[in-house]
């Protein structure tokens, strides 16, 4: 039997009023009655709730990673928000700060830190060797003796000075979240120098050093320029 | 809603583009969720509205309503159940008119409230709850005829004693 020889009964008209209703979960009686003793009726509201189930249990699309790269591109196209600050690019941001100190003891630390790449080596020669050098050792000497732990320190220390005098710009939830960071790149740094002074040849203490004062140059970094704003 | 996933994607796209254009001017007299959804929602009616696709105003009189349902005797070859896969479905949703599609998946895909369809697709309640029911049965008779098609290809012989195919 099909649609030709379905004829409506009143009570059908009844259902077609109500069913909508009763789908949304409101208390229409003569629906279900109706559809027991209708079967025209009844296939319809069993193809509707079938239907509904049956869209719930589709999947949601997720869109496609080039989505979120095309967003990012055109979001910093148009200046809402800024460039993404990844590996060395945080020495970009040092463009913001008109701060003369930080930044010449940052520029140092980098320069530092490209010999250190540049010339393992050179960390490894002793002092004494060094002091008694003829002129192609001069390099390696220069080196080694900027290696030296308090030269390190002081320029970090410049950058922490400014962060220090400004700390108070900082909301408290920011500035607790610096600290935290900073003192915990302390303890590796006093790590890493108790290390040295036992074993000074340890080339993976001096390594784990250098990435944290270069780490703690960067976070000073963030902080003054947010201090900056 | 847009049937197709290239434009969904540029339309995501520029979706949350009006985000963050625009998230100053959201005064929290909303969630932020329907918010969003209607800033989406109305990135994708633009765009249907510069394709020049009809449209249906969901606040427009309904004189479909007394149209009676259509029905079958409950034949097992004929209903639906058990025999809604994902592709049919999709595909039947996919042809929906705009304004039937954009309920039907904001309410029985994505698991929206009528009062929050109704805040997002700028409508009363009552035609959310309207557009929707005729969502479904529209949804309903596209299934039946693809089935009815399917059982006729599956009943009609393939070859005709001269040998000619009808498929």
């Amino acid at each position: 039997m099909t649609e030709r020889d379905f004829q409506p009964t009143p009570g059908c008209a009844q259902f077609d009023r109500e069913l909508m209703d009763y789908l949304e979960g409101e208390a229409r009686p003569f629906v279900s009655t109706h559809a027991r003793e209708c079967a025209f009726c009844s296939v319809l509201l069993a193809d509707l709730e079938q239907l509904r189930f049956s869209a719930r249990q589709l999947p949601l699309q997720e869109p496609s990673p080039s989505v979120w790269a095309n967003l990012h591109a055109r979001l910093e196209q148009e200046g809402l928000i800024r460039p993404r600050v990844r590996g060395w690019d945080w020495l970009e941001s040092l463009r913001a700060l008109a701060r003369p100190a930080p930044l010449g003891a940052l520029a140092s630390l980098a320069i530092l830190g490209a010999m250190f790449i540049a010339s393992p080596i050179a960390l490894q020669v002793p002092e004494s060797a060094a002091s008694v050098s003829t002129a192609p050792q001069a390099a390696v000497v220069a080196s080694a003796s900027f290696a030296d732990d308090r030269e390190l320190a002081r320029m970090t220390q410049d950058l922490e000075a400014t962060f220090r005098a400004n700390e108070g710009l900082l909301a408290p939830e920011t500035r607790d979240t610096y600290e935290k960071g900073l003192t915990s790149l302390d303890d590796s740094i006093r790590e890493c120098k108790d290390s040295l002074r036992q074993k000074p040849d340890n080339t993976l203490a001096q390594d784990y050093l250098l990435t944290a004062y270069t780490r703690k140059a960067e976070i000073l970094t963030t902080a003054l320029e947010f201090q900056g704003r | 809603m847009t049937g197709n996933t290239a434009e969904a994607e540029d339309l995501t796209q520029e979706a949350f583009l009006q985000l963050f254009r625009k998230i100053a001017t959201f005064r929290g007299e909303s969630a932020f969720s329907t918010w969003l959804h209607r800033l989406a929602v109305n990135v994708v009616l633009m765009h249907l509205r510069k394709k020049g696709l009809q449209q249906i105003s969901l606040d427009e009189t309904d004189t479909s309503q007394e149209e009676p349902v259509k029905r079958d005797y409950g034949d097992d070859d004929r209903r639906l159940v058990g025999s809604i896969d994902r592709v049919s479905l999709t595909r039947a949703i996919q042809d929906l008119p705009p304004g039937y599609r954009a309920v039907f998946v904001l309410h029985d895909i994505e698991g929206y409230e009528h009062n929050e369809i109704a805040e997002i697709m700028n409508c009363s309640v009552g035609n959310s709850k309207s557009q929707l029911h005729k969502a479904r049965l529209k949804l309903r008779d596209r299934l039946k005829e693809d089935r009815r098609k399917e059982f006729l290809g599956a009943t009609i012989p393939v070859d005709k004693p001269n040998g000619k195919g009808l498929r």
